[in-house]
Parts: structure tokens; sequence; C-alpha cells
């Protein structure tokens, strides 16, 4: 996986206190992410965790409530030509016009993009067998995916933005969608944001993690790095939060033993961990679940900034 | 834009002028034995010398064959006409993106959505105004001879002569326009901006229409009885064209034949207006509405 510099070069995307309000509901509030240049990010989140709200503030479809976005240090003002053209998209269940031909669907995304590049669209068709002369509707839905993502990325953006792009594909074309995105992003230097809720298809693609439940970022950085800091413990049923070392994730009391996945680093677990006590790296599944279950009502107070694990006990811990 | 507006309208574009060849032919073989009848009955010639007077006989066998089809069948048919053009072009504009989800890809391209509507309606608009240009010419020259017997002023030929044809298609195209954008389903979107179409469009015809300017009266003499125009010649007034409102003893009330074209841009202009509210109501809301989800 790749290394990112946290500091240095400008981040492919930043969002600065981001908040959407439909009516008197916040859809998504207070979101401050980073994703660095080249990361292939995944955002993970339950259905209604305001994903698509942000993705929809990212791209330009719909304008903020409050705070802002910036994609590769320039400002974007939702629905302006410049903001659409540096953000490719492929919207949740790639919506594509269903009785064009491939060839329209591409004449399409030229008449409607100026820095659009047809011979790289023509080339993904031939190499992934589509042909140009069939309709829409006539595609496989891994085709259509693939003709989604095509026209993302014919478009010519520094940022492409992926919305459930693989939730309605089959496990194979699943594979070979991400294999897809993962080979392009290598070839030509592309930031990938992929939203997705279903959390295996992603491990092994994506270097960079954003959770988000509720409307608020739970935890964002670099995949590694947040694997690093969480720690999954067993100890004795009694022993409570308090006496662990660092910030409880997810508990799961069983008879004698309880599992808890905590938020620590190496000198806090060295330093409070007893005899007896058992303790092992969390899996990505295991990292996402664990934050995916605890209560939605959490304030971005508990979202530490990447790699800044907070050693200690705390006694916010959450039990479940 | 363009060829992205003619390829997805571009179905209803082949309708449309299906529809002008239906009416072209069936308004061919009707106006060739109307023709050939008006002709035959030296009713030009009459018309001429005595605005029809000399020959009661000949226009009243004229109207008894052609009256109730021209008049009255085909009026009634072509009432709807426009609305119907108008609402199946306008309702699926927007509301079809929505339905299908299609938004999210129209609307992410490198184009602001305010300008791909804005492009969008300006073509359509064209294409409707061609398509309303292209009726009137032929539904005028259908009507010809029976218009030299009834003038251009009664509603069977005013309604489909002039520009308020093609202000009817785009009033209707207007109204479902705004409604597939707020009601979001195309086939709900045209009964939504039909009815109030229709509402305003007979309360114009038969409230408003009459007053437009204030009328003109003058006395006449009817001991021989007075017409109103359709089927009876002379009208009360003498001369044909004139739109007679009302006959009190020997007092006419009327709007004289010249006033046509001003009565045409009138309500014309009516329903001009209503579409630019509209369509001008649609960009607005597209732009600034926040979220198409739900």
């Amino acid at each position: 996986m790749t290394q990112h510099d946290a500091g240095g070069s400008v981040p492919a995307l930043r969002t600065d206190r981001l908040g959407r309000r439909y009516g008197k509901v916040w859809g998504l509030r207070d979101c401050t992410l980073e994703v660095p240049a080249g990361a292939v990010a995944a955002l993970v989140g339950p259905n209604g965790a305001g994903k698509t709200t942000l993705l929809e503030m990212i791209i330009g479809l719909l304008e903020p409530t409050e705070g802002q976005v910036s994609v590769f240090g320039q400002a974007s003002r939702a629905g302006t030509a410049e903001a659409l053209a540096r953000v490719g998209y492929v919207a949740q269940d790639h919506p594509l016009y269903r009785d064009f031909t491939v060839a329209e669907m591409l004449h399409f995304g030229r008449a409607m993009n100026p820095s659009w590049d047809q011979g790289l669209a023509q080339a993904r068709m031939d190499a992934l067998g589509i042909p140009l002369n069939r309709k829409i509707r006539r595609l496989s839905g891994g085709q259509q995916a693939q003709v989604s993502l095509t026209m993302a990325l014919a478009k010519h953006a520094p940022l492409l933005v992926l919305d459930e792009p693989v939730s309605s594909l089959d496990p194979v074309a699943r594979l070979e969608f991400m294999r897809d995105v993962m080979a392009t992003a290598a070839d030509h230097a592309l930031t990938f944001l992929i939203s997705s809720h279903v959390v295996s298809e992603l491990e092994r693609f994506c270097d960079w993690l954003i959770i988000l439940t509720g409307g608020h970022v739970q935890l964002a950085g670099p995949a590694d790095d947040l694997l690093a800091a969480h720690r999954l413990l067993t100890v004795p049923r009694a022993t409570p939060d308090a006496e662990l070392p660092g910030r409880t994730i997810h508990r799961t009391d069983s008879d004698r033993h309880s599992t808890v996945l905590v938020r620590t680093d190496p000198v806090a677990l060295a330093v409070h961990s007893r005899s007896g006590w058992q303790d092992g790296p969390v899996s990505f599944e295991q990292l996402v679940m664990a934050y995916l279950q605890r209560p939605s009502t959490a304030t971005t107070s508990d979202n530490p900034g990447p790699a800044a694990a907070r050693p200690g006990p705390s006694t916010k811990a959450v039990t479940r | 834009m363009i060829w992205v507006s003619w390829r997805q309208h571009r179905g209803q574009a082949i309708a449309c002028l299906g529809l002008l060849v239906a009416l072209t032919v069936y308004a061919v073989i009707e106006s060739t034995s109307m023709r050939s009848a008006f002709s035959h009955d030296g009713l030009a010639a009459c018309l001429a010398r005595s605005q029809g007077t000399a020959c009661p006989t000949g226009v009243q066998a004229f109207m008894n064959e052609f009256g109730s089809a021209i008049n009255i069948a085909f009026w009634s048919v072509a009432l709807i006409v426009p609305g119907v053009i108008g609402v199946l072009v306008g309702a699926p504009l927007i509301a079809r993106e929505l339905e299908f989800g299609t938004w999210r890809l129209a609307w992410s391209q490198s184009v602001p959505r305010a300008r791909w509507l804005a492009v969008k309606l300006a073509l359509v608009t064209g294409g409707l105004i061609v398509l309303g240009a292209a009726m009137t010419a032929v539904i005028t020259w259908y009507r010809a001879p029976m218009d030299q017997l009834t003038g251009h002023f009664q509603h069977n030929a005013y309604d489909y002569e002039g520009l308020v044809l093609t202000a009817y298609i785009l009033g209707a195209f207007g109204f479902a326009v705004l409604a597939g954008l707020l009601i979001r389903r195309s086939i709900s979107a045209m009964v939504a901006a039909f009815i109030p179409w229709l509402a305003i469009r007979l309360v114009v015809e038969f409230v408003f229409r009459d007053h437009f300017l204030a009328p003109l009266t003058t006395t006449v003499n009817c001991t021989q009885g007075c017409g109103y125009g359709v089927g009876f010649v002379p009208q009360a007034t003498g001369r044909v064209g004139d739109l007679v409102l009302s006959i009190n003893r020997n007092i006419v009330t009327y709007q004289p034949a010249d006033r046509f074209w001003t009565f045409q841009f009138i309500e014309a202009g009516i329903f001009v207006a209503l579409t630019a509210a509209a369509l001008g109501a649609t960009i607005w809301l597209l732009h600034q509405r926040a979220t198409w989800t739900n």
C-alpha cells in the first residue's frame, strides 16, 4: 500500500466543516477531512449515514449549507462548470440513458465535457469487449458499470468519486471492476473516493479509510495507520472499560471473557496490559464493523486526526 | 448540447412530424372537396359581388355540407391538440431524468444544470414554434374557402390561425416542464399541466377575448333577421369577418374584422408570458434547489 505524505503536497480533496441541512435535519454536519493525491479512499457507512450527501457536495451537485469543499487546493462553488469539470462521478446504480447506444453515450460525454478524451473512452470499450453499437439496456450490469466508469475517466478529471459502484454487481463483476479501478488509479495517477457498504470488497483495494455514521466522520486516515492504532483484546469479563489501554470502540461480552476493540498505541498497551489478557491485530473488516456499530450520536470530539491515537484510558468508552 | 437535445427529443420530433403529415393529408382531402364545391357553387363570385347576400341558397348548401365537420367537429378535436402536444413534449423533459435517476449523470458533467436546461428549452421551444407555425399554415390553407364566408374572427377559425395556436402549444409546454420538475413523474406532470392549461385556454377564449378591446356598436335594420355570421350571410354588420357579440333590438355590438391581428397578438402575448414565467421559474428552481434525492 502507498504511504502518503501527510503535510506536503496539496490534498486531492479537502472538506472543511462541511454540512448540509434538509429542512431541520442535518444530513451531514461538521465534516472535515482530507484525501491525499493518489489515494484510493474508501468511504464507509451504513445507509442514511450521509455518504451520498457528502459525495454530491464534493462533485458540485449539491450546495453545502455550511463549510466548503476544495479539490486540489481550489475551492469548489457548487454547480459551476469549473467545479463540475474537476471531478468525475459514477453515481449509484450507474445511471445511463438506456435507449442510447454505447457510442451515443460516449458522444454525450464528448458533448458535455470540454476536456473529454474520446480515444481513451474508445480504447477502454475495445479492451473490455463492449461493442459501441450496442444499446445500453442490452449490456450486463457489469458492462454498464464499466461504461459509467469510462465516462467518468474520459472526462479527464483528477479526482474520481464512485458512489456504491459495486453494490449492484455480482461477485465476479465486483472483483473485475475494482481491479480495473486500481489499475487505472496507478496508470493515470488518479485519486479515487469510493463509497460502499460492501466492506470486504474494499479491504484489498483501498489505502485510505473514512468511516461516516449518523452524519459525522468517525474515523479517517491511512488504512495501515488506522489498523496499527487499534487492537483486539480478550480480557476477563469483569474488567471495566476504564482499566483498558485506550478508548473502547466496541465490546462483546461472553460468559467469561470480553472481546474489546480498542484504539491504543504500543506504549499504552505495554503499560496497562495485565497477565491473562490476550491481544492481537484487527482486520480491516473488524475495524470498520466496530465503528459502524457505535451509536451514531457521537460528536466530532470523538474524531481525532489520522494516526493521532490518544493513549490512556477513556471514560467515553462505549459498551454494547 | 445541441446533439444531446436532439438525441433525447428525436422521438418526439418524429412523432410531431407524423402528426403534421396526418393533419396535412386530412386537410388536403377535406379541403379539395370543399374547394371544388365552393367554386362549383360560384360562391367566390357571389361573395365578391354582394358579400354573399345574392346567393343565400348556395351559401346555405355549402354550410350544410361542410359547416359541422369543419367548424364544429374539427374545432372540438383540435381544441385539445395544442395542449396534448405541449404536455407530451414538456413533462418528460426533466421528469424523465428524475424518474430514471439519470439526472445524476446529466447534471454531473461539465455543463451546469441551469445551462443544460436553458439550452434544451431554447431548442425544444424553437421546434415547437416551427411545428405550431406549420400547423397554422396547413389549417389556414385548409379553411380558406370557409373563411371567405365566415371571416377569421369566429372561434372556429381564430383559434387555429395567426399566432394563438403556437402560443397555446408553448403554454402547455411551459406548464408541463415546471410540473415535471415539481412532481418528478412524467404522467402525473402531464395531467397536472393539462388541466390548468385547458382551464386558462377556455377562460381566455370565452371570458376575456371578446373584451381585449372595447367593442364597437352600430345600428342596423334587422327586419329581415340578422345573423351572427356562421351560416348566415351577411353578418349583422354587413361585413364578412366582423365578430358579432350581441344584437339587442337593432343595436349590434361587435369586434371589427381588422382587429384580428391585434387580438391575436394580445392572446398570444398572454400565453407567451405564462410560458416565460413557467420556464423562468423552472430554470430558477433547478438552479436553486438543493437535492433531488427523494
